[in-house]
Parts: structure tokens; C-alpha cells; sequence
């Protein structure tokens, strides 16, 4: 019983940090709290299901073109709402509430288009399942957690050993020297936006296979959590993101099965709060300058 | 400025204003004092109630966002703490109204200066996602508290207010007036707050923290202040709605609510008062004038804030008042001995 | 003080731009409903009086998380509307549909009640809310203004006492948990019972309920094992299920929406195979059938209205339905079908629409719609005979 509710915690866990590590990308960046993230991976969910059901383009054809549009719905949040915030030199606090507003766009516009209602999305891996010490462990959950690793792999090796890497990490740490050295800042932002979608729609593909659920709202509260698990892994670093995510996801299921189901949200949030007074650089977070 | 055309002519509609002062407020009492016996339609009059509501809400956020700074993206959380503790007292307890509203206030203020103590370590963005958490966190306490607040069933019945035994209800316009009355009250206070030291210090922290430190202002207990006045003002709000809907539950007031709020100050013009009042007759009216575009509702809020991030950060009516600043009486005669001595 | 004063003169003018606005919004908004019922009966016929239609407002989530069901109310009550029209109208005069938007939301729901009852010389009876907490902010509003409503879905036990002009069209809870422990206990023979339920105020009062009834049953052995509840809109009651199977549950009594009933059943059903599932009529819906796939079969419910009946009228209505908007309609969806043709029938037995002999008449009507014969009681229920549907390779069939 304990047993599998911790097989259960990794596997939701595990969901969380793939929409973690996309806070993570942009708030390295940008020392921004990306709020439409979470809408965005229901678009990711909710395109890849239109690719999918409605116009049977195939499996990996379909998550393969959900993870490009996405991308690029990033790429278009970016140049449209903060870039141009960015030219005039708002305080940080207007971009916030741009990507609030954008949340609220994103969200209403995919329930106007596609409906509000819950709808079936296909599981690739199928059912069966291991028996492990007691618990069980399904293909599904198995695969989740090898596919977010492969992520994982190549956004350190993306962020480690390219050159666009190099000019990520050259802009995270100063905006105004890596222009100086002729980084296009700019597009660097662009691309990690980018980043951030296609990790976004792979996680709304693997979330909502897992369930086989898909609805417009499904990013709220999930994109609250995994905001959550950014926080606690230390905002801004990738395998921070992972391990906030797993703790994350199995306090969830400890609290369901110790305090009841009713407790199971308000449990990231409590964490959140507690990280965010007592150790606001998270488990794995670089300590912040305040520049005067 | 590419924009000093459009100012010039607010500045002069300004100054019109000014000129002609005592003119328009009269003309203006007498509107709002007239209006539920004008226009008799009960649709109406409920849909202004509920911009009064709103309208309270939105100064009591504004004191906290608009003049102090600090973003709060969970005021529903101290909304719904002032109805259910007023409801709560009222229906369960058959304690008057205003007592239940008072009780109400203090609960807020007291988790209020509690969610102040945060910004002693948090600042900026992470301030704002912790008061989001705590929007959050009330929500789950109202559902799941379910012996003292009836969780999911909500609390129903609520008593509209009495005063020496005469009901207010919207059809005796007992309501329009309360809210009304306190509109004008809260305004005051808040006009009156920001010309006081006080209101002054506010400012500073929220255009340079560090150098308000530096200038010996102690930053931290301004904050906290500004969190319970905040918390008390909407709590007040919290309670009137209550009772002009007559029913609450844990979803009311959820973060669609504290987006809203939030959508007001930020329309309007944080900082000032007229931006409330237009903020919310805005926001409000928009979604029932075209109950066709009631799908759009959302996609517009967010659009709002979106725009007026990019374009006018500080609001519609966010300008800077080209009148001369006018010093208080005190600070006048202050001055005036220091120069004779 | 002075400096205010412009902020004022905008005040003032945007007050009377609202107010303006306002009367010439309803007016457009009526005219758009005209044009839209217009032309689908123009054709048919031409007697029918059309400049002084007899309006229904509908009022249910027609956006936002429950669209779905205000959808499906409006559709189904546009076709009953149809219907009439083509038959001549109701008193010679067309039927037409007003919509409005309540979210699903107490707050809204006032602001709409007060909006419908300020139109009452023109809408003879409001169709709708959805849920019953909204019912139940919106139906003082109705009865001190003296507006028939019904609501399709409202099953709350306090609900239709609330005034003489509020009707439901859908059982009472209490009734409905008794159909359900029933098929539960008797049909299925299952003793250990288990409840999962949605914390919304339809879930609380619900899973009240059948605590109630499972808890006079003990001396028949029946024994309630494990209560859980869960939140709306999170996805993994893996947890929840997990601590109803180690509780031993045969059966667990699913207290939620097609949305909670379709997850349910595909995560315990990993866990337990052998599980039964039992639900309720608002998740007799064709969603139910495309969200929870193959995880559903074997999932009963008692329902008032059966889409595969025999009998010629549903079936013709079904495929009115069918054909008009893509899938068989749910359950809700004809409660509303029905509500508003008994509206109308009250209607054209009275020959007026004057709300009070109307709100006699219905109390005394017969009426045979697609969910069966309907008859209010002196508060304004209805008491229907309950058809046993279960899920059998994908679709729903009466139980044996």
C-alpha cells in the first residue's frame, strides 16, 4: 500500500518536473515566473489530441507536431506580450501579470474552440505491469519516467554543450555582456521559450496519456504545482526541477493517503510557502544578488 | 512622449474639472442619490450593487498594489475570510450584521498581518506567488473546515443588514445605500491616508525600497500595515457581498476573483482612486452589455492586462496630476515655523 | 477633494452610457434570438405570430467549466421550441429560446435572475440553472416575482420547497441514492459498499445521503467500508482508490459527474478488475462512453430517461437530436427537453401566460415526455419510475 503510493507519487512526480523544468528555462533566463506555462501544456495536450483523434495524423507524428506548435506558441507569447516589455524596461512585476493575462487568454481561447468538456486521450503504453516488491508498476508509468529522463538528458546537453547552450547560460548570467559579446539576447529568449513549449507539450502528452484525460483546464492547477516543484528544487536549475517534482508529487500522495484526498492540493502549496520564507533558493538554487 | 497630445487634453479636461468643482460634485450627488429612484429596473440596481462591491474591492487592493506595490494575486483569500466569518456569525450565531462585519474586519486583519510577515524575506514575484498560495490555501481550509463552515454546501440565507430594525434589501435600496456609504467612507479614508505620512512612506517603498530604508523609513512594519488595511478594506467588501448575494461558497471565491480584483486596479490606474471606480464600472458592466460576447469574458480580462502592460502600464486614468501637489495643513505649519525660526 | 472631480463627470457619464446600454443590449439581444428561431420556422409556416413570441429563458453554464450541460439544455429546449413552431407555435404565437450565460456561479446566477425577472412581461418561464446551490441562490428571485422556473437538474432536498413557483424536472436525491444502493446491494449483491464522491455541494449532499441509507441497512449486513472525497479537477484518484481496495470495497458508489465516473473507473479497474461501479443519472451521457472507453463497461446507474427505449416518441426525439447536434442527448439534456414542453403545454392549456394560472396549471398537468410520465407533487417534484442502465461493450442497455 505505502509501497504503491510511492510508485504512484514518482510516476505524478515525474509529470511535474517535465512542467517544471519549463519555469525553470524561462525564469534562469528572464528572473520571470512564467504563469501561461501551465497553459500552455494544456495546449500542448490539447493539440496533440486534435493531431491524434481528429485528424489521425499517427502517434508520433502527432506529438511531434504538438511539441512544434507549441514551441512556437511560446515563441509568439514571447514576441508579442514580454519582448516588447522587455524594449521599454518595465519593472518585472508587468511581466508577471502579462503572463497571467496570457494564461487566461490561452486557456478561454482553447474552451471556445475545443470545448470545455473532458475527453478521452489515447495511452500509448498500455496497461500491464510489473509487480515490484509488492506494489505494481505500470508500462506506462515506467515509460513516463524513462522519456522525461531522455528530456531531461538532452535539454542538459542542449543547455551544456551547444553553443546556443553557451549563449543561454552567457545571457542568464548577464543580459547586458553576452549582447556585448554579439549574442542576439533576443533570440537566445526566443529559443528558450521554445524550449520550454516543446518540454511543455511532452508533458501534456505524457500527463494526459497517463490519465486519458485531456480538458483546456488541466494546466492550472497542474502548472501551480509544478511551479511548486520548480521553487522547491531551486528555480532556474534542471535537476532542482526533477527532484521538487518527485518530492512534490509523492508528499501529494502521502497526504492523500495519511490526511485524506481533500488535502492533496493544498499540500504543494504549504510546501511552497514554507520554501519560499525559509530557504528561497530552493534545494539546488544559486544564491540571488539583489543588484542595487 | 509621442503621447503628449492625448495628455495635454486630459490634463485640460483636468483642469476643467478643477475649475468647476463644486459644480460637478454637486451634480454628482445628487446622481448617485437619485439613481435607484431614476432608473427602476432591479437588473440594474443589482448589477451597480455589485460594482459598489467591487469597487471596495479594488481600493482595498489598490492600497496594497497600487500605492504600496506589492501584488497580491490571492485577495479572494482575504474576501472570503471577511464574508464567511461575517456570514458565519450572522447565520449561525444571529449576531447583527455590522458586529458580524466587524468580526469579519478583525479576522482579516489578523491573517492579513500575518501574510505581511513573508515580505520580511520575499520580495517582488515570489511575494506575489505566495499570496497566490494563500488564495489557495483558504479555499481548501472553507471546503474542507465543513463543521464550522459547511464546506461545498456553502452558507445560505444570509440576513441582509438591519439598522434600528429597518431591513436593507436592494428592492428598498437599503443595500445601494449602505454600499454606497461605504464607498464614500473607504474612499475617504483612503484619500486621507495617502496625504498623511503614512501614505507618503507607502510611496516611497513602492518607487525605491532601498532608498526608503536608507531615508530611515522602517519598510517592513509600512508593509505589514499596508497588508492588514488592505486585508480589513476587502474583507468589509467581502462581508457587504455576502449579504447582497445571499449565498456563498468555497468557489466563489476563487482565483478568477483575485484575477479580477487585480484587472481593476490594473485598469483603472493603480494608485488612484478614479482608476478604481472606472476600473470596475468597466470590468463589471462590460460582460452584462453584451451577454453575446460572454465567452470572449476571459480572453478580454486577460487581454486587458496584457494591453495595458504594454501600452499603459499605469492605467487609463494612471496619470500623474499636473495640479500643483498641496502640501496638508500640517506639514504647511510646520514649515511655516521652521522658517520663522 | 476637488482634484477627484473629473474622475466624477466620467463617473456620471459612464453611468448613463451603462443604463442606456443596458436597455438597448436586452433589446439586441432579443432581436438576435428573433432572427436565429425566425428563420428556422419561417418556412413551415406562416400564420404563426411571430411578433409576439412567447419566450423562454434558458439559464445554465453555457461557458466555462459545466458548459456542457447549459449547452445541452439549450439545444434540447431550441428543439422543443422547433417542434412547437412547426406545429403552429404555442397559442398561435412562436416559441422562442432566450439563452443566458450564469458560469454556473451563484453570483452570476442573481445577476441573471434579476435581469429575467426585470423581462418577466416577456419571458413566461425560466428554464434551468444547473447546479442546485445556484438553483437555490436564484429561486427566491423567481418567487417574489412570481417567474415559473424548472430546473432539469436541480436534485437538492430543499430546493422546490423554496417557494410555489419552483418546479424541478429531475428526482430528489434522496429517491435517486435509494435507486442506486438498491441496484448496489440488490442487483448486484454486493455487501461491502464504498463511496467515492466530488467535493462540490451536489457530491457532500449525495454522499450524505447514501451514508444515511447504507446505514439503515446494516441489519441486511450491508456495510459501508470507506468514504473518500476528492477534489475537482485533479486527475489521479489512484490514492483514493487505493485506499477504498484495501478497505475491501465489491462496490463503490461513484458520486461525480461523467468526469469523475470515466477516471474512476479506468483507475480502480487497474487496480481491481472485479470492481462494480455505480453512478448516478447525471452521468448518463454518450461523454461517459467516449472519456471512459472500454473502463465503463459494467458501470449502472438508475436513469428517468433511456435513450435506446422503445417507444416511438424518444426514439424520434433521439434522432431529432442525433441529427441536429452530433450525439444522442443525455439525460440532463431531456429533463430540459421536457421541462420546457410542459411549460408550453401549461401554457396552451391556460391560453394566457400569465404565471400564476400557469404555475396551477402545472401542478395539475399529465404530462407523457421522452423522460416518462410526469406529474409535480404540491412542492414541485416529480416522481418517476427509475429504468436500471447498465454498460455493455460500449453502450448502454437496460439491466436484467
Amino acid at each position: 500500500m505505502l509501497l504503491q503510493q510511492i510508485f504512484n507519487g514518482l510516476a505524478l512526480g515525474m509529470g511535474y518536473a517535465l512542467i517544471a523544468v519549463g519555469y525553470s528555462l524561462v525564469f534562469g533566463i528572464l528572473r520571470l515566473v512564467n504563469f501561461s506555462h501551465g497553459s500552455v501544456y494544456a495546449f500542448g495536450a490539447e493539440i496533440a489530441m486534435v493531431f491524434i483523434v481528429s485528424m489521425r495524423l499517427g502517434i508520433i507524428p502527432g506529438i511531434l507536431l504538438s511539441m512544434l506548435f507549441t514551441g512556437i506558441l511560446g515563441i509568439l507569447i514571447d514576441k508579442a506580450a514580454l519582448e516588447p516589455l522587455r524594449k521599454k524596461g518595465s519593472p518585472p512585476i508587468a511581466s508577471l501579470i502579462t503572463t497571467i493575462g496570457i494564461s487566461n487568454i490561452v486557456t478561454n481561447l482553447l474552451i471556445i474552440f475545443l470545448g470545455s468538456e473532458k475527453r478521452n486521450f489515447p495511452n500509448f503504453f498500455g496497461h500491464s505491469g510489473i509487480h515490484l516488491l509488492g506494489g505494481t508498476v505500470s508500462m506506462t508509468q515506467i515509460m513516463m519516467c524513462v522519456i522525461s529522463v531522455i528530456l531531461m538528458l538532452i535539454l542538459v546537453f542542449i543547455v551544456f554543450r551547444t553553443k546556443i547552450g553557451l549563449a543561454m547560460r552567457a545571457s542568464q548570467q548577464n543580459a547586458k555582456a553576452a549582447r556585448m559579446m554579439g549574442i542576439d539576447v533576443n533570440f537566445v529568449i526566443r529559443f528558450t521559450f521554445f524550449l520550454a513549449g516543446v518540454s511543455a507539450a511532452l508533458a501534456g502528452v505524457l500527463i494526459a496519456g497517463y490519465y486519458e484525460i485531456v480538458y483546456p483546464n488541466m494546466g492550472f492547477m497542474a502548472g501551480l504545482k509544478a511551479f511548486s516543484a520548480a521553487v522547491l528544487g531551486g528555480i532556474g536549475s534542471l535537476p532542482g526541477a526533477i527532484l521538487g517534482g518527485l518530492i512534490i508529487g509523492n508528499a501529494e500522495s502521502m497526504a492523500v493517503m495519511f490526511l485524506g484526498s481533500t488535502y492533496r492540493d493544498s499540500v504543494a502549496f504549504i510546501i511552497l510557502i514554507l520554501v519560499l520564507i525559509l530557504r528561497p533558493n530552493g534545494l539546488f538554487g544559486r544564491k540571488g544578488i539583489t543588484k542595487v | 512622449m509621442d503621447k503628449t497630445g492625448k495628455k495635454w487634453k486630459l490634463s485640460s479636461f483636468e483642469s476643467f474639472a478643477w475649475r468647476n468643482a463644486k459644480l460637478l460634485w454637486i451634480i454628482l450627488t445628487v446622481f448617485l442619490l437619485m439613481l435607484p429612484f431614476v432608473f427602476r429596473n432591479p437588473y440594474f440596481l443589482t448589477v451597480v450593487a455589485k460594482i459598489g462591491c467591487y469597487i471596495i474591492l479594488g481600493l482595498g487592493l489598490n492600497l496594497l498594489t497600487g500605492y504600496t506595490g506589492l501584488v497580491s494575486l490571492g485577495h479572494a483569500g482575504f474576501v472570503a475570510i471577511g464574508a464567511y466569518t461575517a456570514s458565519l456569525l450572522s447565520v449561525k450565531a444571529g449576531c447583527p450584521f455590522f458586529p458580524s462585519m466587524l468580526a469579519g474586519m478583525l479576522a482579516a486583519a489578523l491573517i492579513g498581518a500575518l501574510m505581511g510577515l513573508p515580505t520580511l524575506r520575499v520580495t517582488g514575484t515570489y511575494l506575489s506567488i505566495i499570496t497566490l498560495g494563500f488564495g489557495e490555501i483558504v479555499k481548501m481550509v472553507l471546503m474542507n473546515w465543513q463543521s464550522v463552515t459547511n464546506g461545498t454546501l456553502g452558507v445560505k440565507n444570509i440576513p441582509k443588514p438591519q439598522i434600528f430594525g429597518w431591513k436593507l434589501t436592494t428592492a428598498n435600496h437599503g443595500m445601494y445605500f449602505l454600499i454606497l456609504f461605504m464607498i464614500v467612507l473607504i474612499s475617504l479614508f483612503c484619500r486621507s491616508l495617502m496625504r498623511s505620512k503614512t501614505g507618503r512612506a507607502l510611496r516611497a517603498i513602492r518607487e525605491d525600497e532601498m532608498a526608503s530604508t536608507m531615508m530611515g523609513i522602517p519598510v517592513t512594519a509600512y508593509k505589514i500595515l499596508a497588508f492588514v488595511l488592505s486585508a480589513v478594506i476587502c474583507a468589509l467588501g467581502g462581508a457587504l457581498y455576502a449579504s447582497l448575494i445571499g449565498y456563498i461558497d468555497p468557489n466563489t471565491f476563487n482565483f478568477d476573483v483575485s484575477t479580477l480584483i487585480l484587472s481593476i486596479v490594473i485598469l483603472g490606474g493603480m494608485g488612484t482612486l478614479r482608476g478604481i471606480y472606472v476600473g470596475a464600472i468597466v470590468l463589471i458592466a462590460f460582460p452584462e452589455l453584451s451577454r453575446s460576447l460572454m465567452k470572449y469574458r476571459f480572453v478580454l480580462y486577460g487581454a486587458i492586462l496584457v494591453l495595458m502592460m504594454r501600452f499603459r502600464p499605469s492605467g487609463i486614468l494612471g496619470w500623474r496630476s499636473s495640479l500643483p501637489y498641496r502640501l496638508s495643513g500640517n506639514v504647511k505649519k510646520k514649515l511655516r515655523k521652521e522658517a520663522d525660526a | 477633494m476637488k482634484r477627484n472631480a473629473m474622475a466624477v463627470s466620467m463617473l456620471l457619464l459612464a453611468a448613463m452610457l451603462f443604463n442606456a446600454a443596458c436597455s438597448a443590449g436586452s433589446g439586441a439581444g432579443t432581436t438576435a434570438a428573433k432572427n436565429e428561431s425566425g428563420s428556422q420556422s419561417a418556412a413551415e409556416n406562416s400564420g404563426m405570430d411571430s411578433a409576439h413570441p412567447i419566450k423562454v429563458a434558458v439559464a445554465a453554464p453555457m461557458t466555462g467549466d459545466n458548459s456542457e450541460y447549459g449547452i445541452g439544455f439549450a439545444n434540447a429546449a431550441k428543439l422543443m421550441a422547433k417542434k412547437w413552431n412547426e406545429n403552429g407555435g404555442c397559442l398561435g404565437r412562436e416559441v422562442q429560446i432566450v439563452e443566458y450565460d450564469d458560469k454556473n456561479s451563484s453570483e452570476e446566477a442573481t445577476t441573471i435572475a434579476q435581469k429575467i425577472v426585470s423581462e418577466k412581461d416577456e419571458i413566461a418561464g425560466v428554464i434551468g440553472h444547473f447546479s442546485s446551490g445556484v438553483c437555490m441562490t436564484a429561486a427566491p428571485i423567481y418567487e417574489e416575482n412570481h417567474v415559473i422556473e424548472i430546473s432539469p437538474s436541480a436534485s437538492h432536498p430543499d430546493y422546490s420547497s423554496i417557494g410555489d413557483y419552483i418546479f424541478r424536472n429531475n428526482t430528489v436525491i434522496s429517491k435517486e441514492g435509494g435507486a442506486s444502493v438498491d441496484i448496489a446491494v440488490n442487483d448486484l449483491g454486493k455487501k461491502k459498499i464504498g463511496i467515492i464522491s466530488i467535493m462540490t455541494d451536489w457530491g457532500t449532499n449525495t454522499s450524505g445521503i447514501i451514508k444515511g441509507i447504507l446505514e439503515g441497512m446494516k441489519d441486511k449486513g450491508v456495510e459501508l467500508v470507506a468514504h473518500e472525497e476528492v477534489m475537482e479537477g485533479s486527475d489521479d484518484y489512484s490514492a483514493a482508490i487505493a485506499k477504498l481496495n484495501d478497505a475491501g470495497a465489491e462496490a463503490v458508489i461513484c458520486c461525480g459527474m461523467y468526469n469523475l465516473v470515466a477516471p474512476v473507473a479506468k483507475q480502480y479497474k487497474r487496480v481491481n478488475p472485479d470492481i462494480a461501479i455505480i453512478a448516478f443519472s447525471n452521468a448518463y451521457s454518450t461523454q461517459l462512453l467516449e472519456l471512459g472507453g472500454d473502463a465503463v463497461n459494467g458501470v449502472c446507474f438508475p436513469v428517468i430517461f433511456f435513450a435506446d427505449s422503445e417507444e416511438q416518441s424518444i426514439k424520434d426525439y433521439v434522432d431529432a437530436y442525433t441529427k441536429a447536434y452530433g450525439a444522442a442527448p443525455s439525460a440532463l439534456s431531456s429533463q430540459a427537453y421536457d421541462s420546457v414542453g410542459m411549460l408550453l403545454t401549461a401554457i396552451q392549456n391556460v391560453g394566457d401566460t400569465d404565471s400564476e394560472k400557469v404555475k396551477d396549471e402545472l401542478y395539475k398537468l399529465d404530462y407523457h415526455g421522452v423522460t416518462g410520465d410526469t406529474r409535480f407533487d404540491k412542492t414541485g417534484d416529480v416522481d418517476k419510475a427509475f429504468v436500471k442502465v447498465t454498460i455493455k461493450d460500449g453502450k448502454f442497455v437496460k439491466m436484467d
